[in-house]
């Protein structure tokens, strides 16, 4: 009685225990898959590139985003400051809120009203004396420096300049 | 022990290493991300520098390979 393989024609693959698909197909597949650490170092050396290339991409996205950040622009009169103890703006794009208020001290302060927690707006509270995110109960002191809640970073401070009635922006302090 | 069983413990670890110093720049890229969006830009100088020494470590060993290569095949 012939053998399966017999019957298949391939009378040598019994003895090597290799099936037929495999010596018409010979192709080493986990010889093919395989990775020398060579290799390995290669590829990771590469990765390595890309990533310090990656940072130093955020290096010049914040010189450009950085960049818009010293235009000078009108704020309001300082009597209209007095009136409602603290004066919304926005600066320096239409797209970055900020507050500005006069301290007890009398030293005009204004800082970007985006909580640095979450990015909820801030606003100024009186009998705190500093800036209140409502979203998670966040507390700025007038300084911009965060005094109770989740918020960790300082806000990011505006600089101000006054000439005669007028408020001026001036420029962002980065952090 | 023999100079191919050194060899290989010697390109495992240097693998190692190379591999703790792309998951250390992987962190590094992370935080300047993060520094990015929340407008701390100082941090991102420092962040670079360090990540670009890195990758001059990197390079330094993969230039010893290759040079261990052809020292090799020289033989």
């Amino acid at each position: 009685m012939k053998t399966r393989d017999e019957e298949q024609g391939c009378a040598g693959c019994k003895a090597s225990s290799t099936p037929k698909w495999r010596q018409d197909f010979p192709i080493d597949w986990e010889g093919d898959h395989y990775v020398t650490r060579r290799e390995m170092v290669k590829f990771l050396t590469l990765g390595s590139l890309l990533l310090a290339s990656a940072n130093w991409v955020t290096v010049v996205a914040s010189k450009l985003l950085h960049r818009g950040s010293h235009v000078e622009r009108l704020l309001g009169s300082a009597s209209d400051l007095e009136k409602a103890g603290s004066m919304l703006f926005r600066y320096p794009t239409n797209d970055d809120p900020c507050i500005a208020v006069r301290t007890p001290e009398g030293n005009l302060v204004a800082y970007s009203q985006v909580c640095t927690h979450l990015s909820c707006a801030v606003v100024y509270d009186r009998t705190e004396n500093g800036f209140f995110c409502p979203c998670h109960h966040g507390l700025f002191n007038l300084a911009g420096q965060p005094i109770a809640g989740p918020p960790t970073r300082p806000l990011p401070r505006v600089q101000l300049v006054q000439r005669g009635d007028q408020i001026f922006a001036v420029g962002m302090e980065t952090l | 022990m023999s100079l191919r069983r050194q060899g290989t413990i010697l390109f495992s670890a240097m693998l190692a290493f190379v591999g703790g110093a792309v998951v250390l720049q992987l962190w590094l890229l992370t935080v300047s991300v993060e520094a990015l969006l929340s407008g701390a830009y100082k941090t991102l100088a420092p962040a670079a520098a360090g990540s670009s020494v890195l990758l001059l470590i990197n390079a330094g060993l993969l230039r010893y390979v290759f040079r261990f290569d052809r020292d090799a095949q020289g033989e």
